[in-house]
């Protein structure tokens, strides 16, 4: 819920509160003034009964009224209660039932007792009150319109620093130079928000670009020692008298530096595409590209016996020609080293999407895990990084790569373009 | 050939020179910037193999100096950081190639005798061990004066093998060789053998001898005897 629309809400609920509890006693205040007026006037009309009686010792003539009923009653030596209560009252001229004020009292007349019933129509009153009622409710919708109104404005305009830092905070990315800028505003806490974000932001950078150095570095730093060992196997070799078992485990370290080095380089290659470092960016075509990888790999494929099925259409994108070139040899190599003895490979290229099938030694991946940084499976010797790199090549140059499992199939499909 | 080895690193130095010294090559060393730019002012050599980070200075100022005196030695740059940009700036200042560190000493040989060669001033585009003649200009491999046909991979291997003659070379600087990094994908080497295998056939059917010799099951060394 956006702060605008909350705070709308509690207003006009107070409002609307405030405005029906008001109505309720304004109501009520104005009914009681009211009754108490028409009471008053039968009151009147009571008194008026008892100086006639007084007088002439006789009940008046009752003249019929539009708004006003008096009616007597002989109640011989009982006596009734005076007292005021609310009762219909039968209008004849408008031929309808209105509410109305009763006031029952009693009066001796030569000795014998009538009850009096003075009805007066309430209906004036009524209408009165409903003008009030109608008259309060616009009042409460206008006054909503206002509150709505002036809020929207009123808050638009407060928190328009507050929308502009968010906005600069959603376009901040840690690998751009861009850094938030300095907001014209004279309130206090905004001010406040903007240079602490503003110093927050720089310190994240700083602590980015040192973590960058510094991996970066220790990376570079190990490729030294790496060299060293392996010009000292290279040099070790060369030895003249070397047994069979001494070959072996030599083989073995040359293997080990080889994982190493590997390791060593898809975490440099990772970091540099993660910061956009590689742009050499050209149109290519993209069906030459997977041939040339292919062809690249026929050996080691033509080693295991896989048959390699390519279905390709004429296809150009724009890519860097280095990112091209690792994408593929990671996907189509992959394909390669995870597959069974005899197996097969399946590679399709459309405009929309290029699909490379695998069959392989084992079941599903995690579709979820595989992509993360040094995910693999068990048996798998590669770095665990191959799929992270294609992942973000394909993330950098706007593809979508997903992998799927189909009975056989291990399918990673790289999405070319959304379909329109 | 006479060779200079700039390299702070004092395995790799010692490694490179002993790999590189034998009869018929002067390899010498200097471990920082100013005996380097002492010695590349005062001899001048085949092939000079620079390490850009040196203590005392930066490697690509001793190859300015060397363009800036127009001296015509060879340079193979070497640097651990295998940047794209410290690449271009290396060839771009003239220097003849580059490699990433860390490299094998095989393919350190390949590419020195490389530019060696181009270097040559009788622009001898022939390499030659025995009775196997090797014309890198038009890439075809003679024997008794008949030519072979060698795939590729076959040519690339035995260039290479020739270039590390009496070397024993392991099947991984091998297979780095001729696959690049493509080879990121492969979990094992057997593949190599085939090639190997097919190589030795050819050059044995063409009337050679067999020169080609498995060495402890980790690698092959080309040698007469």
């Amino acid at each position: 819920m956006k702060l605008l629309d909350k705070y709308n809400r509690i207003s006009i609920l107070v409002t609307i509160l405030v405005i029906v509890v008001t109505g309720f006693v304004y109501y009520f205040t104005i009914s009681y003034i009211l009754t108490n007026q028409v009471d008053k006037d039968l009151a009147v009309e009571e008194n008026e009964i008892f100086d006639y009686v007084k007088f002439n010792h006789r009940l008046p003539q009752v003249f019929k009224s539009a708004d006003l009923k008096i009616h007597f009653q002989p109640i011989g030596q009982n006596t009734v209660p005076r007292k005021f209560k609310n009762t219909p009252y039968w209008d004849e001229r408008d031929r309808e039932e209105e509410s109305g004020r009763e006031l029952l009292s009693w009066v001796k007349v030569n000795e014998t007792n009538y009850s009096i019933t003075i009805i007066e129509s309430k209906v004036e009153t009524e209408d009165l009150i409903r003008m009030i009622f109608f008259i309060t409710l616009g009042i409460v919708l206008l006054l909503i319109i206002v509150i709505v109104t002036v809020n929207r404005l009123l808050i638009r305009n407060l928190w328009r620093p507050f929308y502009e830092i968010l906005g600069q905070i959603k376009l901040f990315n840690l690998t751009d130079q861009n850094s938030i800028k300095d907001l014209k505003t004279d309130i206090v806490e905004f001010q406040d928000m903007n240079h602490e974000i503003s110093a927050m932001t720089v310190r994240v950078r700083h602590d980015y670009l040192e973590l960058k150095d510094f991996v970066e570095n220790a990376a570079h730093e190990l490729m030294t020692p790496i060299a060293v060992m392996n010009s000292k196997l290279d040099t070790l070799i060369q030895s003249s008298n070397l047994t069979e078992r001494q070959g072996v485990l030599i083989n073995d370290m040359y293997g080990t530096m080889t994982k190493l080095t590997r390791l060593n380089k898809a975490m440099l290659l990772l970091t540099k595409i993660e910061n956009k470092l590689i742009n050499d960016q050209e149109y290519l075509d993209l069906k030459k590209a997977i041939e040339s990888t292919c062809s690249e790999f026929q050996d080691m494929a033509t080693d295991r016996d896989l048959v390699l099925k390519i279905n390709l259409t004429d296809v150009w994108i724009t890519i860097s020609h280095t990112l091209l070139d690792i994408l593929l040899a990671n996907l189509i190599g992959n394909a390669i080293r995870h597959n069974k003895t005899g197996g097969e490979i399946s590679i399709t290229l459309t405009n929309e999407a290029l699909i490379i099938k695998n069959t392989g030694k084992y079941g599903a991946l995690d579709e979820h895990a595989i992509f993360q940084r040094f995910y693999r499976s068990p048996e798998s010797e590669g770095s665990g990084l191959g799929l992270t790199q294609a992942w973000q090549i394909c993330q950098n140059c706007g593809f979508k790569l997903q992998y799927s499992y189909d009975e056989v199939w291990h399918v990673f499909t790289i999405i070319l373009k959304t379909a329109v | 050939m006479k060779l200079l080895v700039i390299e702070d690193e004092a395995g790799l130095r010692e490694s490179i020179r002993d790999y590189f010294t034998e009869a018929g090559n002067v390899c010498e060393t200097v471990s920082d910037h100013p005996a380097a730019l002492q010695k590349i002012n005062m001899y001048r050599y085949d092939c000079i193999i620079l390490d850009i980070t040196l203590p005392g200075g930066n490697g690509l100022d001793i190859l300015r100096s060397l363009k800036q005196n127009h001296y015509p030695d060879g340079v193979l740059i070497i640097s651990a950081r295998n940047a794209l940009d410290d690449r271009l700036k290396g060839l771009d200042l003239g220097a003849d190639d580059y490699l990433a560190k860390p490299f094998h000493l095989s393919e350190l040989r390949a590419r020195v005798s490389a530019i060696v060669r181009r270097k040559s001033f009788n622009g001898n585009q022939q390499v030659i061990f025995n009775e196997i003649i090797l014309d890198v200009e038009a890439k075809t491999v003679g024997v008794h004066g008949q030519t072979v046909k060698l795939t590729k991979r076959e040519y690339g291997v035995l260039l290479y093998f020739i270039a590390n003659k009496g070397k024993v070379i392991s099947k991984n600087a091998l297979a780095e060789h001729l696959w690049g990094d493509g080879i990121d994908a492969a979990d094992n080497f057997d593949f190599i053998y085939s090639h190997i295998k097919n190589l030795r056939k050819k050059l044995i059917d063409a009337g050679c001898k067999d020169y080609i010799h498995s060495a402890y099951g980790m690698g092959y060394k080309l040698a007469d005897q």
